[in-house]
């Protein structure tokens, strides 16, 4: 069972309305404040990313539900240049060196489950979950 | 441990360092920063001077032997000025002294 | 869960007691609580959330503002806790780096170990300490039979991981040269023309090559750039640079080496070393060749290996046990 809403990215404002939407799920599913501070920190960074590198794209909430346990999912989608070494902008310290993906680990970090798929040239598709505890 | 690295003169024949501080293994790589452009124009006349360069390793010989092998090879020349005894002795050991222009004369207004 | 409820409780009992008595106890009681909560990584936000929670139990009716102003905390902390998370992940990066490095040097003494030869007459003291783990200094030598002692005392420019790697590139070129081990200069050549192919253009390599005749008593040998050795003289107890003139290896693939001559005495020893010895760095600025001679003046009397070995804790201790850059010392006596 999954019910999908969508913010589109195109600029800096978009990206509080993305934090919203999270936000708001997250609290209807029940998630404590401390997880929602850290849903909306990843969904910040998710944002930024979009609207910093890739000019535009989608960031969407899933809500999951799975053998009974409930879920958050984060999407953000995008058809910007896309991430030429993944595994490059999945070390730490890559973000602080500026450049495409920034605080792509610290958002594995802040989530259960992560995954990320990019193409040069085609874009990025990155999807984190957090499940209820 | 600090360096200060002024280019004081710049030109597309010509170009002029003025180095100060300390040569080493930590300065070194901000040393070869700012010099590796300058080796990459063609038939440059460099000249550096070392009259404020106070330590020196053998990183900073490093520097300034891929600095003389890149200028060379675009077949300008690199002129060090301004050694210390203490510098001089390092470019005398190495053997360097007898394929670098270490220490000469700087002719008045370069042309 | 149960881990959170006790930290929850500790945290709570620790702020009732505190808003009782202001005492400095409850602050101690406060700091030795950090120190569990760091060693099970809670993260800030979690911090953040405990105080809020205790405060609603122990003050539930404060004014709304109060807890809005948690939530601005809690937001801000979170990007701490983000910073917090990528520590601890850097943290356990440089375990594992730091695991990789010992097995790497390892490895490394395994590949360029040499021994030191017992040869009738000659004494031979050898010791080299890297700065870091990996050793950029090399010292090899190969015992020809009767004929002769050859002796290589390396220095890769630059330490660590870079400059080890290189000296193996080095110690494999030097073993595919057989046939020219007995000629300095013409091994220093060869090797000259290997580094010069194969290594960056601010990378290099000094060397002292001697080849010690046992039947002669005579030290041929060649520099590629290297720190000049002392000969020590017995009979006037003096010291000699051994002063041997040669480019770098790695600089011109075309560079020739000259090949130098010492009759060695009875009682006359050769002392080579890496510019780790003379660059050593003190409070009163660097050791001087003088008082290197000194050093070594006063343990002259001694076994070549128990002067290295005395020479080393010497300079370490003047350098506050931090080494700078890698060491190697060598001694060879000669005793009948």
């Amino acid at each position: 069972m999954e019910i999908q809403s969508c913010v589109s990215i195109l600029n800096e404002w978009d990206i509080v309305a993305a934090r919203q939407l999270g936000r708001n799920v997250a609290k209807e599913l029940g998630f404590g404040t401390v997880d929602q501070a850290r849903i909306t920190t990843a969904i910040s960074e998710l944002a930024r990313n979009i609207y910093l590198y890739a000019g535009e794209g989608q960031l969407c909430i899933d809500r999951l539900n799975e053998n009974g346990k409930a879920g958050l999912r984060i999407i953000a989608l995008d058809k910007g240049p896309g991430i030429p070494d993944i595994r490059k902008v999945m070390e730490d310290g890559f973000s602080t060196s500026g450049g495409l993906g920034a605080g792509l680990p610290g958002v594995r970090r802040l989530m259960d489950d992560f995954n990320i798929d990019s193409n040069p040239g085609e874009g990025t598709d990155i999807r984190a979950t957090k499940w209820l505890r | 441990m600090n360096i200060k690295v002024d280019i004081t003169e710049q030109r597309e024949d010509f170009a002029r360092l003025e180095i100060a501080g300390e040569i080493d293994a930590y300065t070194a790589p901000a040393l070869r920063e700012k010099t590796e452009p300058l080796s990459k124009q063609e038939g440059i006349h460099v000249v550096a001077d070392l009259s404020d360069v106070s330590y020196m390793d053998s990183t900073g010989i490093g520097v300034f032997v891929g600095l003389f092998k890149g200028i060379k090879a675009n077949g300008g020349h690199l002129q060090l000025i301004g050694l210390s005894d203490r510098l001089k002795r390092l470019f005398d050991i190495t053997g360097l002294a007898d394929i670098m222009d270490i220490n000469s004369e700087v002719k008045g207004g370069m042309e | 869960m149960n881990k959170q409820e006790t930290l929850e409780a500790q945290y709570s009992k620790i702020l009732q007691e505190y808003m009782n008595n202001q005492s400095e106890q409850a602050l101690y009681a406060a700091q030795q609580f950090s120190r569990t909560a760091l060693a099970k990584k809670v993260p800030p936000e979690e911090v953040i959330s405990l105080q809020k929670n205790a405060m609603q139990q122990l003050m539930p009716d404060l004014s709304p503002e109060v807890w809005h102003s948690f939530d601005i905390l809690l937001e801000v902390m979170t990007a701490y806790g983000f910073a917090f998370r990528e520590h601890q992940s850097l943290l356990d990066t440089q375990k594992e780096l730091k695991n990789e490095m010992e097995i790497a040097s390892n490895v490394q003494d395994t590949l360029l170990g040499t021994s030191v030869p017992t040869v009738d007459g000659l004494e031979i003291g050898a010791l080299s300490v890297p700065a870091k783990q990996m050793n950029g200094d090399y010292y090899h030598f190969v015992h020809d039979g009767d004929h002769s002692v050859n002796v290589a005392i390396a220095d890769v420019i630059g330490k660590g991981i870079p400059a080890a790697l290189c000296m193996s590139m080095i110690k494999y070129a030097m073993d595919s040269l057989p046939e020219y081990r007995k000629d300095p200069s013409a091994v220093l050549e060869s090797l000259n023309r290997v580094v010069e192919q194969n290594i960056d253009d601010s990378m290099f390599i000094t060397m002292f090559y001697g080849m010690y005749e046992l039947r002669s008593n005579i030290l041929h040998f060649a520099s590629a750039g290297h720190e000049p050795g002392f000969f020590y003289r017995g009979k006037d107890k003096e010291f000699l640079d051994l002063e041997a003139r040669g480019l770098l290896l790695g600089v011109d693939k075309n560079a020739k080496y000259k090949r130098y001559e010492q009759a060695v005495e009875v009682g006359d020893m050769v002392i080579l070393m890496s510019d780790g010895v003379t660059e050593c760095r003190t409070d009163e600025g660097f050791i001087e060749r003088e008082t290197l001679i000194s050093y070594i003046n006063e343990y002259i009397e001694l076994p070549p290996q128990e002067i290295v070995n005395k020479i080393f804790r010497d300079l370490e201790r003047l350098q506050h046990f931090q080494l700078r850059d890698d060491f190697t010392i060598i001694i060879l006596k000669r005793t009948k």
